[in-house]
């Protein structure tokens, strides 16, 4: 876990200790309307109550808290909230225990958002969006898992049907028209 | 009788066949008898934790392309994952929006769809009604569908004296505003359905915790998602559980891949699908569990009496 913690969650504590001088420059002041952008709500209205840290999984596990993240996005901490936004496993806990009715599983969805655009795309991103461009499914077919399927008796999945090449193309349309291809760097993978 | 529409999403069809099968045994003759078709056409739901996570436009452009698909056959969309469930059930609400659907079309027309929600037979004046697409959960369905009378009489294998320990699933429940079929303090389905079934579903602590999968979390920090699931799996070794039953397969493959570190045996676990299976009577080697990492051989040996 030790690892872990240092690489995903690393940034946050090594830089950001208690005594650290944070003079203005390293502060975005567009910070909360970013992420208004991506589709998270105001942070400006969170009352720093603590319920999304009681109840969040994850927090139990490792030094990760909610609130703490919610306060860096209030003051336009922006390179401080790095590296600590795919430890949530969005499980809506927070929002629901949220008396703000902030959803805070939305700001570390619109935090996702926004860390992508900075070119920080975690590599299992790349692989699912290429597996979905390639076959329609977000992971690889399994040759073993096939012969599974033929002793059952099920028929064949859907990207190995004759007709999926069509769905591909329009996956490949779909993803283009989005920029989602050039945002996540499979340009090459896209079949249109 | 609603009409529905097959929607196995990705890890069923690639990891767990036998959930795929348990699902089309127990919903077509040899079971309940259900007006549901395959649609080959059907891509990833997508899954919420990689394009929800990361850029919404895309996400809800692939999501309606699948709605787009059910809208056609005038079908409701039989989710059997609650990925898929929170996936396609979030993007009908947003395409509820005229502002987000009038944005989709425009980028679906490149590849000749359009979402409108079905058409309704009933009109009011000139003007069309249309109501968006339904998504349902497995689960749902059987529980409100097909009836627990009917899931307890067609049991004629009851698995008595075996203790299940259920795992619902956070996209089960949760967001509450998109996820209201059941009690979402105290969800009762999968029990009801286990309870059914003949067996005991067993209360455990943290029962609506986490399996510590969903988010990318196991694809990004293996080690937190599994120590998540250990403490689950604690929890329903204490309460004696014999096996997990979830309707989620993405928490089945967290719990099945997860207990391979962890020490001692494991606890087997299984979609519903497959328990309501055994409970009907089926032969388990058609239950695919030799794909299934902790193995079941003991507890089938249990169930048999044996």
């Amino acid at each position: 876990m030790r690892e872990a913690e240092k690489t995903f969650i690393g940034g946050l504590h090594e830089e950001l200790v208690e005594d650290k001088v944070i003079d203005e420059s390293q502060l975005e002041p567009d910070f909360a309307k970013e992420i208004r952008k991506y589709g998270g709500k105001d942070v400006m209205t969170c009352l720093q109550c603590g319920n999304c840290t009681g109840v969040c999984p994850i927090s139990l596990k490792i030094d990760y808290k909610t609130r703490t993240l919610i306060k860096y996005c209030q003051f336009g901490l922006k390179k401080y909230t790095l590296g600590t936004r795919w430890v949530c496993a969005t499980c809506y806990r927070c929002y629901e225990h949220c008396p703000a009715n902030l959803n805070p599983a939305e700001i570390m969805i619109a935090l996702r958002h926004i860390a992508v655009r900075e070119g920080i795309v975690p590599p299992f991103v790349k692989t699912a969006a290429t597996n979905l461009v390639n076959y329609g499914q977000s992971i690889k077919p399994d040759p073993d898992i096939d012969k599974v399927r033929k002793e059952l008796g099920l028929g064949k999945i859907n990207a190995e049907h004759p007709d999926f090449r069509k769905v591909i193309r329009e996956i490949g349309v779909l993803v283009h028209a989005s920029k989602y291809d050039k945002l996540i760097g499979i340009e090459a993978e896209v079949k249109m | 009788m609603s009409k529905y529409v097959y929607f196995f999403g990705c890890v069923i069809p690639n990891r767990y066949p036998g959930v795929e099968y348990a699902v089309r045994w127990v919903t077509g003759k040899e079971g309940f008898n259900l007006d549901v078709c395959d649609q080959s056409e059907f891509s990833c739901c997508p899954v919420p934790g990689i394009f929800y996570s990361t850029d919404k436009d895309t996400w809800l452009l692939l999501a309606a392309r699948n709605l787009v698909l059910a809208q056609d056959e005038r079908r409701e969309v039989l989710t059997v994952c609650n990925g898929c469930l929170s996936s396609l059930l979030k993007a009908t609400e947003y395409l509820k929006d005229p502002k987000n659907m009038g944005k989709v079309n425009r980028v679906l027309a490149q590849i000749g769809k359009k979402y409108t929600g079905i058409p309704q037979k009933i009109s009011e004046g000139k003007r069309k009604i249309f109501e968006p697409v339904k998504v349902r959960h497995y689960v749902e369905v059987m529980t409100r569908d097909v009836g627990l009378k009917a899931i307890k009489e067609k049991a004629q294998h009851p698995l008595k004296n075996v203790k299940v320990a259920v795992h619902y699933g956070c996209h089960y429940l949760r967001p509450t505003e998109h996820a209201t079929f059941d009690d979402l303090d105290v969800p009762v389905m999968i029990d009801n359905i286990v309870e059914a079934c003949g067996a005991t579903s067993v209360d455990y602590e943290d029962k609506l915790d986490c399996c510590g999968a969903g988010g990318g979390v196991r694809s990004h920090v293996i080690e937190l998602a599994n120590s998540l699931t250990q403490d689950k799996c604690n929890n329903m070794a204490a309460a004696g559980a014999d096996c997990i039953v979830t309707g989620c397969p993405f928490c089945l493959l967290q719990f099945d891949n997860a207990q391979k570190s962890f020490p001692g045996e494991g606890i087997p676990v299984m979609h519903v699908s497959q328990f309501q299976a055994l409970a009907m009577g089926i032969d388990p080697i058609s239950l695919g569990f030799d794909t299934h990492n902790v193995s079941a051989h003991s507890f089938l040996r249990k169930i048999r009496g044996t």
